[in-house]
């Protein structure tokens, strides 16, 4: 099978690839690693996606939810406690080669239990749902001159909105546009101050359309049927995420968001296809970005995570601490991060959720410090304002990576 | 004349002109009202589609097909595990296809039903003489948010819209609560329709099943489910910050215990279900209830359906309904005396919704010269086929793509909060490139053999029509282009 470069060196579309994303430059900061957000809305279950089986009051709260190494469909045994669900099985594999990390128990700071204000507060980096109207990730771009950034996702999202740069992309219309309506539209846009400047970005990246398509094709996954879909789903998404962000000139920062993660009933069904999604993604992704990968991190997060307790409908409600995961050719992994509350009675939050240790913000300024060289005081004052309390967790990436 | 108010009637409160309504209009304020005294349009258009109940018995008689084809098949899969692998796999994949063909006429039923819905939706919305109260309906349905990714709730999310939101769209908002909150789109879609009361008749026997039996999947053990409680408190009434706890919220949820619907079994024997909502007393939660510091007495039914009401008189419901309101039709950061005129007028009219429109469409607020939103796809589209009085031809099909393709595919935001109501939201380089594209797929739909598109665009765009837009439409290389320029220029884009 062709490598994805060998791929792009033989055929004349993987010519034309290497043109796109023509306007922007990313050289502006002297190193080159690259940084992916993954935002799954709707509320991933910790306790299904990183099973604490060796948690001595698991089994009987998760019931017919539990899941362990030694179970007919075994989850991936990762230490003495936990294992990672068995849709995990690439994530498996990165987590043996020390490039795959979950944190347990992690949570925002807003710890209510509304799905809009827990996303805001995930976007917008703050403990309040109006805590601020842009988002961290593109106030973080802010403090990298010359770095630039990529959405992909129909419409922006609030992490990547603010006054830094950031491109927006989604799987194109199959169609083309007449050039010569576009001239003459632009004056049209010239005049009118709210789209002027998002009209000139529209029309700048018009190569990029049908180009960055035949590029994401080559994402496991992500074939032509996939490039016809509005939301593509992980594994195109972050395929493409890893597409652009792998050449030269590619965006060092981008982001990539998923919905259908809110399992208030038939959880083990869904939670088991929705993992299998993440993982192809997580395939694709490193798929797509080729050698880029030893310089890159991924951070994946979710909202809030589920009650510990299973509802009346085989799903789980509202909680509070959930897991995320850490993913990348760069990342100190394969071990487990994040002090474990415990779920046996009396350790619950509020008597019913996974009592949140780790503030996700002291992960992120731990990334975006050490990964991509945000300053501390920025850290502070600009991208996570009001979080001095979560300090950064420091060691996050390999030492090699540390090294250089 | 006012052609400013004018095309503010159209645009900001309607769903854009058709030829001829602009020159057409004298007196835009009355115009809104009139339509408000004739309400909601759609009789015909809607009069032959299925009700909920019978895609509820279809959806019943599916699973009754698939189930006696697998109990037909039972005695042969014990053969199978008996004959060598390869013969097993084969015999597997024969009984797959056997039963896929079986269920074949159920699946073709089921798109045909989704595309004649959907047709019939956009037909009113491109033909409609009463579009400020079509556009009213498609706000209550998009607050009300049932998404279609979710399965269960994929046939009845259009249903909802036609049996719970357009009758009461100029009506009571309580009746408008209570008609959605019994429908079995919601109840499906947030999870009600299993919740079980734990110290409910059934609940016990669950219980009492579980310690008897251990291995029984917890699942299916019955109990309580949050999610109707908190959505219809958080998105539905009185919003995320109308002061409730979350034992508020677990309350409410014990309330409405019960709330459900005919499960395929009872329609089983030819059994014929009255209604597409059942209240289950066995299931529902025992005892009086304590929501937001006042007191439900036990009633059955009757508790849940006091808490909603309460819920909808609630201040806090009158201020957030407002809000939304005037977020959607007048500018993303309406003014608060706007919303406090409206609110008040929504509280003093025991939550009548009419009330509360003709508040805002007599408030100078709403009118003024700097209230503007960015047209949504879904507004895009509609706003191009009335412009160019696109026929559809009963087939819907690209108008979904379209709107798919630009972020608003129907029925389908995969959230219960719906489609973002913020214009900054829609706004970005991509976005705007994938109008430009379908501006040119849409203008190639144009079927106007005598029209001259210059004066089209004069008839459509009235005072919005600048010179350079002209400029450009006149200049524009073939017919086709010339449209292409008017649905994508700027100022087709806005409500203004």
């Amino acid at each position: 099978m062709l490598t994805r470069r060998q791929f792009l060196a033989s055929s004349a579309i993987g010519a034309a690839t290497l043109l796109v994303w023509p306007r922007l430059t990313f050289a502006a900061t002297g190193s080159d690693t690259r940084f992916l957000f993954v935002f799954l809305r709707g509320g991933l279950d910790g306790l299904e996606s990183v099973p604490p089986y060796g948690d001595p009051g698991y089994q009987a709260i998760r019931g017919a939810l539990a899941l362990s190494p030694s179970a007919a469909k075994p989850a991936h045994r990762l230490d003495n406690v936990f294992a990672l669900h068995p849709s995990f099985a690439h994530a498996a594999r990165l987590y043996a080669q020390g490039q795959f990390m979950p944190v347990v128990a992690a949570a925002p700071p807003y710890w209510g239990r509304s799905h809009f204000q827990a996303q805001n507060c995930v976007e917008n980096g703050t403990g309040k749902p109006d805590g601020a109207q842009t988002g961290w990730l593109n106030r973080c771009l802010a403090c990298m001159p010359g770095v630039d950034g990529l959405a992909c996702a129909p419409v922006m999202p609030l992490t990547m909105r603010g006054p830094a740069r950031v491109e927006a992309w989604s799987p194109p219309l199959p169609t083309d546009v007449n050039p010569i309506l576009l001239q003459r539209l632009q004056p049209l846009y010239a005049a009118d101050p709210r789209l002027a400047g998002t009209f000139v970005r529209a029309v700048a990246r018009r190569q990029d359309s049908g180009i960055a398509r035949s590029g994401t094709g080559m994402a496991p996954g992500g074939t032509d049927a996939h490039a016809g879909r509005t939301r593509g789903g992980l594994p195109l998404m972050m395929g493409a995420a890893g597409d652009f962000m792998g050449r030269t000139d590619g965006p060092r920062v981008a982001f990539v968001e998923d919905e259908g993660w809110d399992t208030h009933a038939n959880e083990a069904f869904i939670v088991t296809r929705k993992i299998a999604e993440l993982d192809a993604g997580l395939q694709a992704f490193q798929h797509a970005i080729g050698p880029t990968w030893g310089r890159t991190v991924l951070v994946v997060a979710t909202e809030f995570g589920r009650t510990a307790h299973i509802n009346g409908t085989g799903g789980t409600d509202h909680g509070s601490g959930g897991s995320m995961f850490l993913a990348g050719g760069a990342l100190r992994g394969g071990r487990v991060l994040g002090k474990w509350p415990g779920i046996s009675a009396g350790e619950l939050y509020q008597g019913r959720d996974v009592h949140a240790t780790t503030d996700f913000r002291s992960v992120f300024k731990g990334v975006l410090a050490a990964h991509l060289g945000v300053p501390g005081s920025l850290l502070e004052s600009r991208v996570f304002p009001g979080s001095a309390a979560a300090e950064p967790i420091e060691g996050l990436l390999s030492t090699a990576r540390a090294a250089a | 004349m006012d052609t400013k108010a004018a095309i503010s009637a159209l645009n900001r409160f309607g769903l854009g002109a058709r030829p001829g309504e602009l020159a057409g209009l004298r007196d835009p304020r009355g115009w809104l009202n009139a339509q408000l005294a004739r309400g909601p349009d759609g009789a015909d258009a809607f009069s032959g589609l299925p009700s909920s109940l019978d895609y509820l018995r279809a959806e019943a008689s599916l699973q009754r097909t698939r189930r006696e084809f697998k109990r037909g098949n039972g005695g042969g899969r014990r053969h199978f595990l008996l004959a060598p692998a390869r013969a097993a796999k084969a015999a597997v994949d024969a009984n797959a296809a056997a039963l896929k063909h079986a269920l074949g006429p159920f699946r073709q039923d089921f798109r045909k039903d989704l595309m004649a819905e959907a047709s019939a939706r956009l037909r009113v919305a491109t033909t409609t003489d009463t579009p400020f109260v079509e556009r009213l309906v498609y706000f209550w349905s998009n607050h009300f948010a049932v998404s279609v990714d979710k399965n269960v709730a994929r046939m009845l999310a259009a249903p909802m819209e036609r049996e719970a939101i357009r009758p009461n769209v100029t009506g009571k908002f309580s009746d408008m609560l209570l008609a959605v909150e019994t429908h079995p789109a919601m109840l499906l879609y947030l999870d009600n329709a299993r919740s079980v009361g734990p110290d409910s008749p059934l609940g016990r026997r669950l219980r009492r099943r579980l310690a008897l039996h251990g291995d029984m999947d917890e699942g299916k053990a019955g109990g309580l489910n949050e999610n109707l409680g908190r959505e219809a408190m958080e998105l539905h009434t009185v919003g995320v910050n109308g002061g409730y706890t979350q034992a508020d919220v677990t309350e409410f949820s014990r309330a409405l215990t019960g709330w459900s619907l005919p499960f395929p079994r009872d329609f089983a024997n030819g059994r014929k279900p009255p209604s597409a909502f059942v209240f289950r007393a066995n299931a529902h939660e025992p005892g009086p209830r304590h929501v937001m510091g006042t007191s439900f007495a036990a009633g059955g039914f009757g508790q849940g359906k006091a808490i909603l009401e309460f819920l909808a008189h609630h201040p806090a419901a009158a201020r957030h309904l407002s809000l939304l309101l005037a977020r959607h039709f007048v500018s993303d950061h309406p003014p608060p005396s706007l919303v406090d005129r409206m609110a008040r007028s929504y509280l003093e009219h025991g939550t009548d919704l009419t009330a509360v429109y003709r508040t805002m469409i007599e408030s100078p607020e709403a009118w003024s010269a700097d209230a503007r939103k960015f047209r949504t796809p879904q507004d895009f589209v509609i706003a191009s086929l009335r412009a160019a009085q696109v026929d559809l031809d009963g087939k819907p099909q690209a108008a979904l793509a379209l709107m798919a393709r630009l972020g608003e595919p129907l029925f389908d935001p995969r959230s219960p909060a719906g489609f973002t109501d913020d214009s900054a939201d829609w706004i970005d380089p991509d976005a705007l490139w994938k109008r430009v594209q379908a501006a040119e797929a849409l203008a190639e739909r144009v079927a106007l053999p005598e029209a001259r598109p210059l004066a089209l665009a004069r008839d459509i765009l009235g005072p919005l029509l600048d010179p350079d837009t002209m400029q450009a439409i006149r200049r524009a290389e073939s017919k086709r282009q010339a449209y292409a320029t008017m649905f994508a220029c700027p100022a087709f884009q806005w409500r203004v």
